[in-house]
């Protein structure tokens, strides 16, 4: 086939589209609209509580309504949104490996396996979502899995060798780490929570109490005496990402007002658990995401953390508190 | 053959790598073992060039191209342009184009002979795809999706297309096309399917979470076994619709 003379290519000025009136002009101009849902949601809500029966306990929260994307071009961000709280299903499992992407930084392991070990624990394991959406779409996610039950894994066995690594560099922590990854797995549970960045905070008490609840059902409604067992945590492991200072080191607060913190939490519980941890350790993260203007004096590092069983109950009435003052 | 693997515990490997019969693309930034699997695979056979375009890791999405061409979205900078020439082969025609839909791998899905476009694409743009890849244009849409570069794997020998496609679809494009086509999924149940996987005429590369029974949908589709009578592909063909019917 001859090849037809190449023509002039005539350089096109496309409006460069920065800001949110000339997208949302851009988007109706185009012939296929995305169908594009914003999570951010208001803040006036209205909780309600259905009636939990053993192992599936659902929650509602209701958000104000706001006008429709289409009326008039300019989308204001907010959307009315019914999230319920549901038991693991295998269905759920992109949403589940989106969540845990970054758990363990930049590590190769199998996260699909690790996944797919959380959708098969039915018993104790939350998953919120928006009630009746198509998509399936997973917002929160929130487990806790025994380290001796699960030993075998290979994610398992994967997780186990990074927080070790981890701590190696850390002094003393190393051997208590050990111990509870080793002989004491019996009664150590991780503790998973994982969520997307703007999920609403009023949330999370009712999360924690829905995880902390079926880890005590199923203390007794476990077919096996050895599953029951498996659930008497006594300690919890969590691993989680914090924001830190970057010149924490140089603790001079001459200028009274300073008001930047040491430590700002991405997840606000992870304050309360460091608070009543028994101990715990930074580590420099590989993945180094741009941060947003406010932090830009901070470094993301990972946290790990051990708390004790005992300490939860104060735990749920801290985060109470602290949702509702916020 | 079709080989599993992922590019920093993400399935999407389609994403990070372009796969023609003259050249393979990878993402830089990526671990060592991506790359080596592609080296094994493809070295010595098709170079394997290391690349960004527009200063980022998603080669796969923001290219189109064939044996003949490679086409590049405005983004691309000069630097990469100029690397992109200087790896790979001469015959292959490396072209930056002026398109306001910049992710050509998501608007274009091409073997060497023919292409499915973008209905919204410029008409400019078509003539040089026609030009430059050496292959007959034609807008189409998959399943109702104007992306036809992401829901569609395409070689010369066959194609896997999105789960939702229609039996007339399947048809009509199969047609178009001149390959046998299958309605599938990658990476357990992603019907992207161009994200999960990459595709020649001798070999694919698919992500780590296809399942076996995807993995040999596509290996009888691509004809990657080399010893599949199109019967055995009809028979797949039936059974996968009446699961959806």
């Amino acid at each position: 086939m001859p090849r037809k003379p190449r023509r002039k290519q005539r350089p096109k000025s496309w409006p460069v589209t920065f800001s949110p009136f000339a997208r949302a002009l851009a988007r109706m101009a185009s012939v296929s609209k995305p169908n594009r849902r914003s999570k951010s949601i208001e803040s006036s809500e209205k909780p309600t509580r259905s009636s939990t029966s053993n192992g599936s306990s659902k929650h509602t929260l209701e958000e104000r309504p706001e006008g429709s994307e289409s009326s008039d071009g300019e989308f204001d961000g907010v959307v009315q949104a019914d999230f319920a709280f549901f038991d693991p299903k295998p269905n759920d499992f992109h949403g589940v490996k989106t969540l845990l992407q970054t758990y363990l930084d930049v590590e190769e392991w199998d996260l699909s396996g690790f996944a797919d070990l959380i959708l098969e624990q039915t018993t104790v394991g939350t998953v919120v979502k928006v009630e009746d959406d198509e998509d399936e779409g997973v917002f929160a996610l929130a487990t806790a899995l025994n380290l001796w039950r699960y030993r075998e894994q290979r994610c398992i066995m994967k997780l186990k060798e990074f927080l070790l690594l981890k701590a190696s560099q850390e002094k003393g922590v190393g051997d208590q780490l050990r111990l509870l990854l080793g002989e004491r797995a019996h009664n150590v549970g991780l503790l998973v929570s994982q969520r997307v960045v703007n999920l609403p905070p009023q949330l999370l008490p009712h999360l924690y109490d829905s995880l902390f609840n079926e880890v005590s059902w199923a203390t007794e409604d476990e077919p096996t005496e050895d599953l029951r067992n498996s659930f008497q945590f006594k300690h919890y492991i969590i691993l989680s990402k914090i924001y830190k200072h970057k010149n924490a080191e140089q603790q001079k607060r001459k200028r009274s007002d300073d008001r930047e913190e040491e430590i700002v939490y991405v997840k606000p519980e992870d304050e309360i658990f460091h608070e009543l941890s028994s101990w715990s350790f930074c580590f420099p993260l590989r993945t180094q995401q741009p941060a947003p203007h406010e932090l830009k004096n901070y470094r993301s590092m990972g946290l790990i953390m051990t708390v004790e069983a005992d300490k939860i109950p104060t735990f749920r009435q801290q985060l109470t508190s602290l949702i509702n003052e916020g | 053959m079709a080989t599993r693997l992922q590019f920093e515990n993400n399935c999407d490997i389609g994403v990070f790598s372009k796969l023609t019969n003259g050249y393979c693309m990878v993402a830089i930034g990526g671990s060592e073992s991506f790359y080596s699997v592609f080296e094994s695979e493809l070295g010595g056979v098709i170079p394997v060039v290391k690349t960004s375009i527009a200063g980022t890791r998603i080669v796969g999405r923001l290219c189109a191209g064939n044996k003949n061409g490679l086409l590049l979205p405005h983004t691309t900078t000069d630097q990469e342009l100029q690397h992109l020439r200087n790896s790979l082969p001469d015959q292959v025609v490396v072209q930056r184009i002026e398109e306001k839909l910049s992710a050509l791998g998501n608007c274009i899905a091409c073997n060497d002979h023919v292409a499915l476009t973008h209905t919204d694409l410029d008409r400019e743009t078509e003539e040089i795809i026609a030009d430059v890849l050496g292959v007959e244009v034609f807008r189409q849409t998959i399943a109702g999706n104007i992306l036809v570069g992401s829901f569609c794997a395409l070689s010369n020998r066959g194609g896997l297309v999105h789960p939702h496609t229609s039996i007339e679809d399947l048809d009509e494009l199969s047609t178009l096309l001149q390959v046998p086509l299958v309605a599938g999924t990658v990476n357990r149940g992603s019907e992207v399917i161009a994200a999960g996987m990459i595709v020649n005429d001798w070999t694919s590369f698919c992500g780590s979470d296809t399942t076996a029974t995807e993995l040999s949908v596509i290996e009888s589709v691509f004809k990657l076994r080399d010893s599949q009578p199109s019967v055995i592909v009809d028979e797949m063909r039936k059974s996968l619709i009446d699961s959806y019917v």
